[in-house]
Formats: structure tokens, C-alpha cells, sequence
């Protein structure tokens, strides 16, 4: 069984379509999307084990949070 | 009929060209002198059509609508966009399609039972857009993509990737002999990348696939499962689908490796292979 969280994926395809990197997303980025609080938190501390154990693509993780990765 | 004229596999990674110069010179001159090599011998084959073998990164098909097999329609493909460009740090340029071919394709496939989705536009990551640069640096020759899902499981299982291959290999030898076809699958061998274990690669993994692909025994790469995969060549390995898809269309042709290099600055097992009868 995959675990998949579609309200992570949603907000990270969404930026990463726009080639925007972020080292952590503000509450303006998350308005209007429906996160849970643990998602929420992730996404403002640019927490990428979290993002990746709560679901979200690792792909999208890459592209969103680059700078947070060593290599 | 149509005729195959060649057949390559090759890895895909952004910073194959995003940052060329973090990684060992022994290795990046060993795999560019591959790519450069493919390129040479994909221009002596003359083909008119580049089928391609390759997935999307969630730059094109989003969570509200995942196709597993996606043939391309587009007149053109972004290959890299403006934005892309600047990460893959090569200019970004149009590649053309070929619509009525892939519509064909697509029409046939879905009379014999292939269900693909279709798209008719496409902005290409390093999927089409880094090996293109080396193998197609004139851009002269449309491309048809056909984009399996390897990136956001549940995937399509490495048995339905080869029956699709050997779909599209039967489809082009269907075709008007005047069509000279090459096949490129992209993507794989091991990486690990936006997990917790990015930058890691398995070189035993990717010897025993690029070992496999060299005998033209692919049995035992068909009967991987997308755990097993996970567990051996990360989740950039599930991207050995392409690979697999475009040998199910060649039945019985081996790989030559030109070139493998575990490059860790670009967090990718590479490999550049040259494919024949």
C-alpha cells in the first residue's frame, strides 16, 4: 500500500511548476490549502524526511526544498 | 515495413549538465564520451522519428489526473523550457513533434487493447531534454514520446512496460518501409533523490541490470517487483521501466555499454548503452 498525501503533492506541484525553490514555505504559501497540522508544520520548517514520511513525492520534495539537500 | 535503425538506453539526470564540474573528470569525460558516441552512431543510422521511452517528474501529470502510459501528441515539446533551462544550464529550445504518427500510435494501441493516455503538451525535464542535448544537438529529428509512470506509485509493473515496448516495436514494423525508426529509452540506472537517502547509488544494481541488458536477458528484469526495485536502485530506479519497455520492442537485441560511472555528484548510477541485433 502506497502511502501518498494528495494535499502535500498539490502544493508542491504547484510550485515546482513554476521552477520556485523555497528553504520553507510561508502561511501565505499555504492558504487555502487543506493540510493537515504535521503537514503544515513540514512544509513551514522545510522538513524534507518529514514531507517524505508524510507522503509527498519525493520528486516534488527535490524541486521545491533544493537548497535543503547537501548534494 | 518500417525498420528499427537503432536503439539506445541512457540515464537522465539535471545535473548531468546542471553541474558538470562538481563531479570527477575521469567520470564525466567517460559518459560524456558515451553520450557523444551514441550521438555519432544514432546520426550514422539517419533515422526520421526518435521514439522515445521516458517519464515525467511531475512537471506535466499531477496527482489529480496520474496516467501510466502516455503517448505525446504535441507539435513540439519544451526540451528544456526557459525554466527548466536554468537548472539544466543548456539553452532552452523546442524539439519538434510528430502528432500524426503519434496519434497513429495511439489509435492502434488502443484497438489492440493498450489503454494509453495522451497529452498534447509537454514541458520535458531532463527526461528528453538532457539526452537530447548530446544525441540530438541539431534538433533535427521529431521525437514521439511514449511517458510511463515511474515516479508516483503504484506504478505499471515492469511486465507491462516490456509488453508495451514490444506493442510499439510491432506497431513500427506495421508501418511504410520508408520510415527509419530509432529508439531511445532514458532514466535509471540506481539513484535515490528527494529521499532520505538521496545520493545514494547501488553499483551492483546497475551492473546487474546493464549485465542483463547485455546478454538480452530480460526475464529476470520483468520479474522485478516495484519493492524490489525500491529497495536495489532507489526510486530512480523504478525509471529501468523505460529501459525495459524499449527492450520488449527489440526482442533479442543486446546492449553494448559504452559508458557507466556511479556518479555521486549527480546522485545517478550513469550509463550510456548502444542497443543492436
Amino acid at each position: 500500500m502506497i502511502a501518498t498525501s494528495y494535499a502535500l503533492n498539490k502544493i508542491l506541484t504547484a510550485l515546482a511548476r513554476q521552477h520556485l525553490s523555497k528553504d520553507r514555505l510561508t502561511d501565505d504559501d499555504l492558504a487555502g490549502h487543506d493540510l493537515s497540522e504535521a503537514e503544515r508544520a513540514a512544509l513551514e520548517a522545510g522538513d524534507i524526511a518529514a514531507l517524505y514520511h508524510l507522503g509527498a513525492n519525493p520528486y516534488l520534495i527535490r524541486r521545491v526544498f533544493r537548497s535543503r539537500f547537501p548534494i | 515495413m518500417a525498420e528499427i535503425v537503432a536503439a539506445a538506453l541512457t540515464s537522465h539526470a539535471p545535473l548531468i549538465t546542471g553541474k558538470p564540474e562538481v563531479s570527477r573528470p575521469e567520470q564525466r569525460d567517460r559518459l560524456y564520451a558515451g553520450f557523444h558516441e551514441l550521438h555519432r552512431r544514432l546520426a550514422a543510422a539517419r533515422p526520421d522519428l526518435l521514439v522515445m521511452f521516458v517519464n515525467d517528474h511531475l512537471q506535466n501529470f499531477p496527482y489529480s489526473n496520474m496516467p501510466a502510459f502516455c503517448v505525446g501528441l504535441a507539435k513540439a515539446y519544451d526540451a528544456p523550457s526557459p525554466g527548466g533551462a536554468r537548472l539544466m544550464r543548456i539553452p532552452p529550445r523546442k524539439i519538434a513533434g510528430a502528432p500524426e504518427w503519434g496519434m497513429a500510435l495511439l489509435e492502434s494501441g488502443l484497438a489492440a487493447g493498450f489503454d494509453f493516455a495522451y497529452s498534447y503538451e509537454i514541458e520535458s525535464w531532463d527526461e528528453l531534454s538532457v539526452p537530447l542535448h548530446f544525441l540530438t544537438p541539431e534538433g533535427a529529428v521529431p521525437v514521439v514520446p511514449v511517458y510511463t509512470n515511474c515516479g508516483a506509485p503504484p506504478l505499471p509493473t515492469p511486465r507491462r512496460c516490456h509488453e508495451v515496448g514490444a506493442f510499439v516495436g510491432a506497431f513500427i514494423r506495421s508501418r511504410p518501409a520508408t520510415e527509419r525508426v530509432a529508439l531511445v529509452a532514458t532514466g535509471g540506472i540506481s539513484h535515490w533523490v528527494g529521499t532520505p537517502e538521496t545520493g545514494r547509488i547501488n553499483p551492483d544494481f546497475d551492473q546487474r541490470v546493464l549485465d542483463h541488458v547485455a546478454r538480452a536477458d530480460i526475464e529476470p528484469l520483468i520479474r522485478l517487483t516495484r519493492d524490489e526495485i525500491e529497495r536495489d536502485g532507489g526510486n530512480g530506479g523504478q525509471e529501468i521501466r523505460n529501459w525495459i519497455a524499449l527492450l520488449g520492442a527489440v526482442p533479442g537485441w543486446k546492449g553494448e555499454v559504452l559508458a557507466y560511472a556511479p556518479v555521486a555528484e549527480w546522485i545517478t548510477g550513469c550509463a550510456t548503452v548502444w542497443v543492436h541485433p
